[in-house]
């Protein structure tokens, strides 16, 4: 390995990508674009969902009920009306997605001690947010239950008392896992795309050939176009984190060095897959389209969108061989968890391996298609 | 003397074609050596197998005293090559290419100055090392491809057609490029498809469909065509080429400019017949003069003469 | 303005040149038709958000009767699943660290006696809280089995005076099964997807290669240019969503409620305009790497983020909701998921339909546009 021949590679590739703006608009805007955009739409909070209600009723009390459900910010009625069918009909429409209908005699009943019953109608086309609308809607009556009980002397204090207390995240704002997860996906995507890319178009455009009859060898070539994207991307994560700390907030708990070690692997894991990529492919259309295809499962399989545990047993076991999951895991516990090296050991023992396999394997080959 | 390079029976096959047939060859110290033949005759292909690009899939080489099967890593900081595209980077400035190629084959501090120097004074691109190269005119991009290629000061030289797209000034003055460094001592191995710039080799190798049809030196090549050629001056050139088309004792007719070439048969070497045939046509003829087989010719000839047809 | 001369036998000549290149190019090919198949049976049976058997610790201090029929009602309802019995408080902090579990239930000494006693016996909940999603939702189920248990075992299934009770029902989707929601919007996504980096690829190499200057120098007139090249991939879109539609109902349970006419109708807009846009692209580019990365940005993200596929868009701040007026697949998703899922028809849909006949107008007409400069009319 000769260092000079590294280093003019190195400078070479620094030049090449720096003097294009478009690229470098391309390698430091966008991953801080695209995480602010994540960042905004990647929110599974129910947040003031536009609900209607229809009150049969129209006393003091059932209005109380209308308006406890508008405390805590979760539902925002767009929709009041003393006809049943409204409801329907905004719910086909797509205009509201939960409904309450309030019974003529609601307050009556109440008062009487008989006891009161609201029907909630909810969209189900988005169970996600279903369940949890459904779910805060029904604390919320229950709530107001009590409170109603309380007032009329009655005693309802029975039963189970339930507290929750949501540790590392109090506030349950969906952002706090979503976004750490999204730093994780941006850099994977840089290095691949700035690695399959460089290496493709040298060869479509010709200039491969005119460094593969040069005295360089494989291995320097490898590190000539790896050690520059590797340079850009921890450059980028370190755009990604301050982002995500300064802007969206997200609190940083955990230790930065941990954090470094763990990109630092996984960059690695990612370098090699965009080495593997640029040669099974012979431009750079293709490559960008292999990657693409790959990218798909590697973010639906790591965890990001859709949590690991609801999957079936055999795509469980497949996401083991993902190395985004796994550093989605470090990245959410040293953000969120305040983890230290120590409380990831596993997860950097395995990502870690997959590393080296993914860089060697995908080196090995790179030497073969070169010879 | 030994040989710069030593070409015993090279062959190589892509799946079921053969683009290069048993080839054997052998290049001094100091030659210009040529190989001529159109595209798809192996050229390319035979190139690539001495610069240790592609493996043989049989027959040996010896290049520059080393084994190309065997020791092409050692080769390559002896030789130099241009590849037939253009193979800088276009988004690099031409001193940053120079620089670039000077790391790769450890050309440094004084070395690197002196040379440095010089390929620019060479490829007249002094004064524009801050050039982008893709903004050069091809003529000049070509020089500096050839002047990045020698920096190193190699004993061999592989160019790949070398000037393929430039114009003719252009190219005679990268010839005379060639010149220069053949004489200071480098081996130049080129090829071409141009049948002009084969007569600036010293000697050459015809190539057609991945074999030799013929190899030795430009004039030498000349003699081997026995069949005598004519040039004729007439009156409407398209319509007397018809009326010679099935001619007894013509192997061929073609345009020529204005004039016709008449290939006669050899051993008939009878231009007064065509001349009658000629006349007897209504297209008299106003002048005649034999003359010397260029390349072309020699090519096509014995193109024909292997039985093979001969390529567009 | 003089109408345009147009000739059918023209764009016939140009949609057949453009099936026998996809014919020829098996890349292509296989993008068309595995890539939305592929997709659609990994994202179907790999996804689910139908959450089950949660892992929690549980820390009984009390270790009576009731504790115990409490903690039998949290594991009965297949939500939730004891994974660990801790024995000391001091442990209640380390499953939630390392990941074990997602909850840990304390319940302290003396809950069956304030029960007995009539009061309100307190019990605590610690969640984790990092996802934040699984949390609000473990949350209220909880709160939910609490109140129940409350009711049956605590007050012995009188229904107290004066307790106000919410029965909520689902529609569209009874079972909240994820799997309902995800395929009509999968089907709407994949299509955006392909159906412009498709047209971006094929098309950008004509211009790559220059043939589409040969096309120029032809009698052609743009637009017939621009149909006929869409043709084929339009005959290519309906089969990929007729085989999605026909997986998604067989093999996923997916129901199909609504009018398949209508279906289909939208489809057909929602195509022109995709591959429109495809077209639009390709040709204003030249490029084709550059043209599919752009298709894959503009159409590719907000399919995934701005249409509702995934994440609710009413869920998401004002300004990203202005945004996705101009997503296409937005309005496409509410279409399968209303036709699917809700029933409902052209009365509810119309609004969708117009946004999407705008939208193709708008993607055919930017291609036949960006043609301009390189085929005159």
């Amino acid at each position: 390995m000769d260092r000079a021949r590294i280093l003019a590679l190195v400078r070479k590739e620094r030049r090449q990508l720096l003097r294009d703006p478009k690229s470098k608009r391309f390698m430091f805007a966008a991953p801080v674009l695209q995480l602010l955009l994540f960042g905004y739409a990647a929110t599974t909070d129910v947040n003031r969902v536009p609900t209607g209600v229809v009150d049969h009723d129209q006393t003091q009390q059932s209005r109380a009920l209308t308006d406890a459900l508008t405390a805590g910010d979760y539902f925002r009625i767009v929709l009041r009306s003393d006809r049943s069918g409204d409801l329907g009909r905004a719910l086909d429409g797509g205009k509201i997605m939960l409904g309450m209908e309030i019974p003529a005699g609601f307050a009556a009943d109440i008062n009487a001690g008989r006891g009161a019953r609201v029907q909630v109608l909810v969209d189900g086309s988005n169970s996600n947010t279903a369940t949890v609308a459904q779910g805060y809607a029904g604390r919320i009556v229950q709530q107001f239950g009590l409170r109603e009980a309380r007032r009329l002397g009655v005693s309802l204090d029975r039963g189970v008392d339930l507290r929750t207390r949501a540790w590392y995240n109090p506030s349950l704002t969906s952002r706090a896992y979503n976004v750490p997860a999204v730093v994780g996906l941006l850099l994977l995507l840089m290095a691949l795309l700035l690695t399959a890319l460089s290496v493709v178009r040298e060869r479509e455009v010709g200039t491969l050939e005119q460094l593969m009859v040069s005295p360089v060898t494989p291995g320097e070539l490898i590190l000539g176009k790896t050690i520059p994207v590797a340079i850009i991307t921890l450059i980028d994560l370190l755009l990604v984190v301050t982002v995500a700390v300064l802007w969206f907030h997200i609190p940083l708990r955990g230790s930065i060095l941990a954090l470094l070690l763990a990109s630092s692997l996984y960059i690695l894991a990612s370098l090699g897959l965009g080495l593997f990529i640029s040669t099974i492919s012979r431009t750079q259309q293709e490559a960008f389209m292999t990657m693409f295809l790959l990218l798909l499962p590697f973010i639906i399989l790591s965890g990001f969108l859709y949590p690991i545990m609801t999957m079936p047993a055999f795509f469980q076991h497949l996401t083991v061989l993902n190395p985004v999951r796994w550093f989605l895991v470090m990245v959410r516990d040293i953000f969120l968890k305040g983890a230290g090296i120590g409380d990831i050991l596993l997860p950097l023992l395995v990502l870690g391996l997959m590393a080296v396999a993914v860089f060697g394997a995908a080196a090995a080959r790179f030497r073969r298609t070169l010879g | 003397m030994s040989a710069a390079v030593q070409a015993n029976e090279l062959t190589r096959r892509f799946g079921g074609f053969t683009a290069v047939d048993h080839v054997s060859f052998q290049v001094e110290t100091g030659e210009i050596f040529g190989f001529l033949g159109p595209n798809g005759a192996g050229k390319t292909t035979t190139l690539k197998m001495l610069t240790g690009l592609l493996a043989p899939t049989s027959g040996s080489a010896v290049v520059a005293g080393l084994d190309i099967a065997r020791e092409a890593r050692a080769l390559r900081s002896r030789i130099g090559y241009m590849s037939q595209r253009f193979s800088r980077y276009g988004d690099l400035t031409v001193g940053e290419n120079l620089e670039l190629f000077a790391g790769l084959y450890g050309v440094t501090g004084e070395r690197l100055t002196r040379r440095r120097a010089w390929a620019l004074r060479m490829a007249g691109l002094e004064g524009q090392e801050d050039r982008l190269t893709a903004d050069l005119p091809l003529g000049w991009k070509q020089r500096l491809a050839l002047g990045s290629a020698v920096l190193h000061e190699p004993k061999l030289l592989f160019l790949d057609e070398p000037t393929s797209g430039v114009d003719p000034m252009a190219r005679r003055a990268f010839w005379d490029l060639i010149y220069e460094l053949a004489a200071a001592g480098t081996t130049v191995l080129v090829s071409t498809h141009y049948m002009e710039e084969a007569e600036y080799c010293h000697r050459l190798l015809l190539m057609h469909r991945g074999r030799i049809i013929a190899q030795g030196p430009p004039g030498e090549l000349r003699s081997l065509m026995t069949e005598p050629i004519y040039s004729l001056r007439v009156d409407h050139a398209p319509r007397a080429v018809e009326s010679l088309q099935h001619a007894a004792g013509v192997r061929e007719a073609a345009l020529f400019g204005r004039d016709l070439h008449v290939v006669l048969d050899p051993g008939r070497d009878d231009p007064d017949a065509v001349v009658s045939l000629l006349a007897a046509a209504g297209h008299p003829v106003h002048g005649i003069e034999r003359v010397e087989p260029s390349l072309e010719d020699v090519f096509v000839a014995l193109v024909r003469r292997e039985g093979g047809a001969v390529p567009a | 303005m003089r109408a345009p001369d147009l000739h059918l036998g023209r764009l016939l000549a140009v949609a057949r040149k453009e099936t026998l290149q996809l014919r020829r190019d098996p890349r292509s090919l296989a993008m068309a038709f595995m890539l939305p198949l592929g997709l659609l049976l990994f994202f179907g049976y790999a996804i689910s958000w139908d959450l089950r058997r949660l892992p929690i610790a549980v820390r009984d201090e009390d270790g009576t009767a009731a504790s115990r029929s409490f903690v039998a009602a949290l594991e009965g309802s297949d939500f939730f699943q004891v994974a660990e019995r801790l024995d000391s408080r001091a442990e209640v902090g380390r499953g939630l660290q390392d990941g074990t579990v997602r909850a840990v239930l304390l319940i302290p000494r003396g809950f069956s006696r304030d029960l007995r006693a009539g009061r309100r016996a307190p019990v605590q909940l610690l969640l984790d809280g990092s996802d934040a999603n699984t949390a609000t939702i473990m949350m209220n189920y909880a709160d939910a089995i609490a109140a129940r248990w409350s009711q049956q075992v605590v007050l012995r299934g009188q229904q107290p005076p004066g307790l106000v009770t919410a029965e909520s029902r689902v529609w569209y989707n009874p079972t909240l099964a994820s799997r309902q929601m995800i395929v009509p919007g999968l089907i709407a996504v994949i299509m955006s997807i392909i159906a412009a980096m498709l047209t971006a690829l094929t098309i950008a190499r004509e211009w790559e290669r220059g043939t589409m200057e040969q096309l120029a120098a032809t009698p052609v007139h743009r637009l017939e240019v621009v149909f006929g090249k869409l043709l084929p991939y339009l005959a290519i879109g309906f089969f990929d969503v007729f085989v999605s539609v026909v997986l998604g109902i067989l093999l996923f349970g997916v129901p199909l409620r609504g009018n398949v006419l209508l279906l289909a109708g939208m489809t057909l807009l929602f195509l022109l305009g995709a591959l429109g846009l495809g077209i639009f692209i390709s040709a204003a580019l030249k490029s084709q790497v550059l043209a599919t990365q752009v298709a894959l940005v503009v159409t590719y993200l907000p399919a995934l983020l701005l249409s509702s596929f995934i994440f609710d868009l009413r869920a998401m701040p004002a300004a990203l909701q202005a945004i996705s007026q101009i997503v296409p697949a937005r309005y496409y998703i509410a279409v399968t998921r209303g036709i699917f899922l809700k029933g409902v028809g052209v009365q509810v849909l119309w609004v969708q339909g117009l946004s999407m006949i705008i939208f193709a107008a708008v993607g055919i007409g930017a291609a036949t546009a960006a043609f301009r400069k390189r085929i005159s009319a």
